[in-house]
């Protein structure tokens, strides 16, 4: 487990606080020990909450949804919907819980949260929010925000989210995280005084940029692309599989209609029989419900990677803009030194205004040159230490970066397969559902 | 009695010309429709001398019947039909179709395979091959012989739904389980299994010669149907054929709506094998991403695969069993309906001219005898029609039985393909694998 990164844009945010103590996801004791390096760098360490640490395990749940109407920005009524969310400490000793703080959040506060962490963690893969509008939509589902399903779907993604940040063993760690647990009111000011607004701008200013790179590390770029093509198999899937979902659900339901005829006026004999298969295949129709919403629950935990991916691929070009600016800076040394090196010599191998305007107006004077030769023996030097501290920057950055990138690559791993496994259990459980109602509609039939 | 069908307790095999025909003469015995015994002498069997065979237009001998028009007979005859191979003496099987590609045409034949035990047939055993225009006539043939029987449907004759490939395979052996059973309906029927036509469709090297030939052999009572004026309007239909009616009518709308019913999930299974053929290799596509994951999601693509193929399979089943039988029973409830219709001019035609002896003074103490025959016509006709319809909704049952278990079936195997498919990927989803 790496230690926090010495990156100097960290030094912009809050000191980081004494560990949260992550939620129990085989990595408790491995933050422990982060835990303690991090004890001993800070300062007005609160004591009794580091000890703690290490008896407690955190619990967070995102428990309700509440619709709620307030004024929004432009003083306009405004319906959004609010999150509790609570977090329980949980005593080693006999696994009791205790309440330790709840609070309500609406989903741009979440969006808030990940936005700081994007901008003061640049070589995490942030965990995704759950999608703000739906997408992939079949035509039973509602594409309204406000539909409860959506509600409670999004719920649990935004569980899914806090959980996911409260077991990595860097972000755990992060103040801010901590307040938007535990701090309800002025959390949003906190925030924005960090000033990463700024620095988000920029960013993401320069993350859409196109520029080229001419060394970057190899293997970013193959995981760039990576990222693209799985953010592209993803959504393919995805929107397929809604077309699916949608096709399913038509055959089940027109099964239903054998129920409505009536036979039982006419046929003496076969009238019951005709009559209970009926029944049967009302119970056939009306299954598809439930299959259905089961599977919007693998649908989700494919959209999770699909945003991931994205996450993936910020961190990718993050690298990239890193390279690209110690390529820059490097380029921009390399000629200044040889500008002074021409100025001194007296040779001018490059085209400069400065030598055409010598050329046209005459030589300087030698003061004039020495002068010149200064500044940029000044800039030089400055140059030297910029690019030596942008190149240490740059290699702590893909050292960092890949650490939690193979950490990543685990995780994806090991959650796609539970993923797969748990919709290869969802087919099973539908084609035996199946099996029985067609059984049962037989033996009706036989007794016709 | 060696191959023929039951005799009934009778005094001795009779030759044809022996026995009274029911409706020839004015013989009060042999009163037909009511609780009386029938004539001992009626027998189902009767002798195709060569002779016999040709008749001249319009003579019909006296020996010729239609025979067991009683219906009593009928019933305890159709006791004894039961479907199994001690009583049966009767085997036909449609198989083996062909293309012909002729310069004028390109059709198909099927081989008719006959085993039979009965006096009728000079062999044991005939092989023919026949084209759907040959059942065609054999049906005609049988409407105008056997008018006041139910004669089972063919399947329909052209194709009018899309673009189908009459030669395709699926085609033509819908068409032959069709065409089977419609010979297989024949065959168990009491009465029409002993038509001449059928005899000669059955055997004959050259059927259309025979054809050419313009044979009306019509028995007694086809001749006597023939002839039913149709101007009469009937009053009132009994109520047990009005009930009759009224059945068929609903029974066939009832089929028809589950004839809809089933088109409409066939063709929503057929969009959703459309989509399930394009999801399964999304997985595949995937897999070629990954390292660790290549595997399982190869996995499920193949999967979906194979439940891709088992509902394709269930569809064609759908489409090749079980709408064809469905409707044919819907153009059987029309055919009969037709058959109905006459019944009704036939007994119009009676009430009619008893009416009109009624109003004739002269006569009354004796009843004319074209009056006792259209009366006798009628009786007839009647019962013969309740007794096909007895049989008819027997079989009907049995046929409907066998058809949605069939479905129910065939919706089984589906399921249990899938089941089979994603239970095998359980283990290949959850090993773990060496870190590559």
């Amino acid at each position: 487990m790496e230690q926090a990164p010495r990156d100097p844009e960290r030094q912009l945010q809050p000191a980081p606080l004494e560990p949260l103590g992550c939620p129990d996801a085989g990595l408790g004791a491995a933050v422990g020990k982060e835990a303690a390096g991090a004890g001993e760098e800070d300062s007005g360490v609160d004591t009794m909450t580091h000890n703690n640490f290490w008896l407690k395990k955190i619990e967070i749940s995102v428990s309700e949804a509440e619709k709620r109407t307030g004024r929004n920005a432009m003083n306009m009524q405004e319906t959004y919907t609010a999150y509790l969310i609570e977090t329980r400490s949980v005593e080693h000793t006999d696994g009791q819980s205790v309440l330790t703080d709840s609070l309500w959040r609406r989903y741009s506060e979440f969006e808030l949260l990940r936005n700081y962490l994007l901008v003061y963690y640049p070589h995490i893969v942030v965990p995704p929010l759950p999608e703000k509008r739906a997408e992939f939509v079949w035509h039973k589902l509602s594409a309204d925000n406000m539909d409860p399903d959506f509600v409670e779907r999004r719920r649990i993604g935004l569980e899914n989210f806090l959980l996911r940040i409260a077991s990595h063993p860097i972000l755990c760690r992060d103040k801010i995280f901590y307040l938007f647990l535990t701090q309800e009111g002025n959390w949003k000011e906190t925030v924005n005084e960090t000033g990463f607004q700024l620095k988000a701008d920029s960013r993401l200013k320069a993350l859409n940029a196109t520029f080229r790179v001419k060394n970057p590390d190899k293997r970013f770029t193959d995981l760039k692309h990576y990222s693209d093509e799985l953010q592209s198999v993803i959504s393919h899937l995805l929107r397929v599989r809604a077309r699916v979902a949608d096709r399913l659900y038509g055959v089940y339901k027109v099964h239903g209609n054998y129920g409505r005829v009536e036979w039982s006026a006419i046929e003496k004999e076969m009238g019951d029989g005709l009559q209970s298969a009926g029944h049967h295949m009302d119970v056939y129709a009306s299954s598809i419900d439930d299959i259905l919403e089961d599977e919007e629950h693998y649908a989700d935990q494919l959209k999770e990677y699909l945003f991931y991916a994205e996450a993936l691929r910020a961190v990718c070009r993050k690298h990239e803009l890193m390279q690209y600016d110690l390529e820059m800076a490097a380029q921009d040394l390399a000629s200044k030194k040889q500008q002074c090196e021409e100025l001194a010599t007296g040779t001018v191998r490059t085209f400069s205004l400065k030598g055409m305007t010598t050329k046209l107006f005459g030589q300087e004077t030698p003061e004039q040159r020495e002068a010149r030769i200064k500044v940029l023996e000044e800039q030089i030097n400055e140059g030297e230490q910029q690019l030596k501290s942008k190149n240490l920057e740059g290699r702590e950055f893909v050292k960092n970066a890949w650490a939690d990138i193979e950490r990543f690559k685990e995780q994806k791993n090991r959650d796609l397969k539970e993923a797969l496994i748990s919709y290869a259990v969802m087919q099973i459980s539908m084609c035996k559902k199946g099996i029985q109602v067609w059984t049962n509609a037989k033996e009706c039939f036989s007794k016709m | 009695m060696a191959g023929g069908p039951k005799a009934l307790p009778s005094t001795g095999p009779h030759s044809l010309r022996d026995m009274p025909h029911p409706l020839a003469g004015s013989s009060s015995e042999e009163a037909v429709g009511g609780d009386s015994t029938p004539s001992p002498d009626l027998l189902m069997a009767r002798s195709f001398g060569d002779k016999d065979l040709i008749l001249p237009n319009g003579g019909t001998p006296a020996g010729t019947s239609s025979p067991a028009s009683s219906s009593s007979l009928l019933n305890r005859l159709q006791l004894d039909d039961d479907i199994d191979g001690e009583t049966r003496d009767l085997f036909v099987i449609v198989d083996d179709p062909k293309k012909h590609v002729c310069t004028m045409e390109t059709y198909i034949t099927y081989r008719i395979t006959t085993k039979s035990t009965r006096v009728e047939f000079d062999l044991p055993e005939y092989s023919v091959r026949r084209r759907y225009q040959d059942f065609d006539w054999l049906r005609s043939k049988l409407e105008e012989s056997q008018p006041t029987h139910l004669i089972p449907p063919l399947p329909e004759k052209f194709v009018v739904k899309g673009v189908v490939d009459r030669f395709s395979e699926e085609f033509v052996e819908t068409r032959r389980k069709a065409l089977d059973k419609f010979l297989k309906r024949i065959t168990d029927h009491p009465v029409l299994s002993f038509n001449e036509h059928f005899n000669v469709f059955l055997t004959a090297k050259d059927l259309n010669a025979y054809k050419k030939q313009g044979i009306a052999l019509l028995t007694r009572m086809g001749e006597s149907v023939k002839h039913v004026t149709g101007g009469y309007k009937l009053r009132t239909r009994p109520l047990e054929f009005a009930a009759i009616g009224d059945y068929l009518d609903t029974f066939a709308l009832k089929l028809g709506t589950i004839d809809r019913i089933a088109q409409r999930i066939i063709k929503e299974e057929i969009e959703y094998l459309v989509e399930l053929r394009e999801y399964g290799p999304v997985y595949s596509t995937w897999s070629a991403l990954e390292g660790e994951l290549a595997e399982p999601l190869e996995g499920v693509s193949a999967c979906i695969g194979n439940c891709s193929t088992a509902l394709e399979e269930l569809t064609d089943d759908m489409t090749e069993d079980f709408l064809p039988v469905l409707r044919e029973y819907i153009l059987y409830s029309d055919s009969m309906k037709s058959v109905l219709k006459k019944r009704d001019q036939v007994q119009a035609e009676y009430e009619a001219k008893l009416e009109a002896v009624a109003l004739r003074k002269e006569d009354r103490p004796k009843v004319p005898a074209d009056v006792e025959k259209c009366q006798d016509r009628m009786e007839c006709f009647n019962a013969d029609l309740k007794a096909d319809m007895e049989r008819w909704q027997n079989n009907k049952r049995q046929d409907f039985r066998q058809l949605l278990m069939g479905m129910a079936d065939k919706n089984i195997q589906y399921y249990e393909k899938c089941l089979m498919a994603w239970e095998s990927i359980i283990p290949l989803l959850q090993e773990k694998q060496e870190a590559k």
